[in-house]
């Protein structure tokens, strides 16, 4: 993947990942090369920090679990003091793949996008959630396409590539509650565009999404409730230190 | 009002300025809060001292039922809770942020570190060899 001297950062968000981390690292490594990687240990009680720095990646530490909106907007934060000019998000469990990250940035690259998400959904490459996940992402999805007016398929994918003025929106400003929905509607409202394309994701093999089924149905409506909320936000003043 | 309501609610105001004084002593509440404290604290002792005062004030805002002084209570209340969300978020918004940014910190004072260690060995090895990039951090 040639950047044609623009730089690239990997953002993993990692809590408690310490048997996964080193693995992801080493696909990030080996699959791409062109871009830094950035590991964002949030808190975790195991070895996870270890791990990455052993791994060979660049390691910050919060002192607090924060979340994943916090970790992520750490590294956001991180992209943008250091001037990067595309960021990844990129799980620490080891479901995105890095040999896919060369698609996100393309749309970036070619400046048709300020936020690239990778989805399941889209043809060709078929999906990966079953039964009761799937209909809650169909249900966001629907929430989230409604808002945005058009066609949204994976509103929760946490597999992003991010331009030069979403790494500043998102250093100065990033939801917490369920930032990957809610950072849609907020890109949306402050004028960004955005784009998804296809990306296939591993099964978790290990562990479990932080959504239980058992809470599924009050969940939904907490996302629900903060993604519309997002859409009466304000934007917020984004300076010119965005388009560099 | 009959004078058992009377003797509670002045017992009432006195703990209630009672122990607003002890939180400011101990440094416990900050001044913004002592201060909405002692004044509803002195309110109640006006109509605990004062039981006419009340009705007074009941007449001036149209209320012709005691009990229903309840409403302008219950608002004060609400906005006092909301005003406790504003300052709960406030608040946690700004500790992320200072996690974030000690988290931060703490890698650029490693990054800091390594390059004094690399351009102090380099200075023992005669001040040959690569210089370290400089931060670029704004």
């Amino acid at each position: 993947m040639d950047l044609q001297g623009r730089r690239a950062l990997v953002i993993v968000p990692a809590y408690n990942e310490a048997e996964r981390i080193g693995w992801v690292i080493r696909d990030l490594r080996r699959h791409a090369p062109w871009a830094d990687v950035l590991v964002v240990n949030d808190g975790s009680r195991d070895a996870t920090s270890e791990r990455a720095r052993s791994a060979g990646a660049k390691t910050i530490d919060l002192s607090a679990n924060l979340g994943i909106g916090g970790a992520v907007q750490t590294g956001y934060r991180y992209a943008f003091e250091h001037g990067y000019d595309f960021a990844f998000q990129f799980d620490g469990d080891g479901q995105h793949r890095a040999r896919r990250l060369p698609d996100l940035v393309r749309p970036l690259m070619d400046g048709e996008a300020d936020l690239v998400v990778g989805s399941r959904f889209l043809r060709p490459r078929g999906t990966t959630a079953t039964g009761m996940r799937l209909v809650g992402i169909k249900f966001i999805s629907l929430l989230v396409s409604c808002l945005l007016r058009r066609r949204i398929t994976d509103p929760t994918s946490g597999f992003r590539a991010a331009g030069r003025r979403a790494i500043c929106l998102f250093a100065k400003d990033y939801p917490q509650d369920y930032p990957e929905p809610e950072s849609l509607v907020q890109v949306w409202r402050q004028g960004l565009r955005t784009r998804e394309v296809p990306a296939a994701m591993r099964r978790r093999l290990r562990g479990n999404s932080s959504i239980g089924a058992w809470s599924g149905c009050y969940y939904m409506a907490k996302v629900a409730l903060a993604v519309v909320m997002q859409g009466v936000k304000s934007p917020i003043p984004l300076e010119k230190e965005a388009s560099r | 009002m009959s004078l058992v309501q009377d003797v509670m609610l002045l017992v009432l105001a006195i703990v209630l300025l009672g122990s607003t004084l002890g939180l400011i002593r101990n440094r416990r509440l900050r001044e913004e809060y002592a201060l909405l404290w002692v004044c509803t604290g002195l309110m109640l002792l006006a109509f605990a001292a004062f039981p006419t005062t009340i009705f007074t004030v009941a007449q001036w805002l149209g209320i012709n039922h005691v009990v229903l002084m309840m409403l302008p209570c219950f608002l004060f209340l609400m906005a006092i809770v909301m005003h406790y969300s504003v300052v709960i978020t406030k608040h946690s918004d700004c500790e992320r942020s200072l996690v974030q940014e000690t988290a931060l910190l703490k890698d650029e004072v490693r990054e800091l570190q390594e390059q004094v260690r690399s351009l102090l060995s380099s200075a023992g090895q005669g001040g040959k060899t690569d210089s370290p990039r400089p931060p670029d951090r704004k």
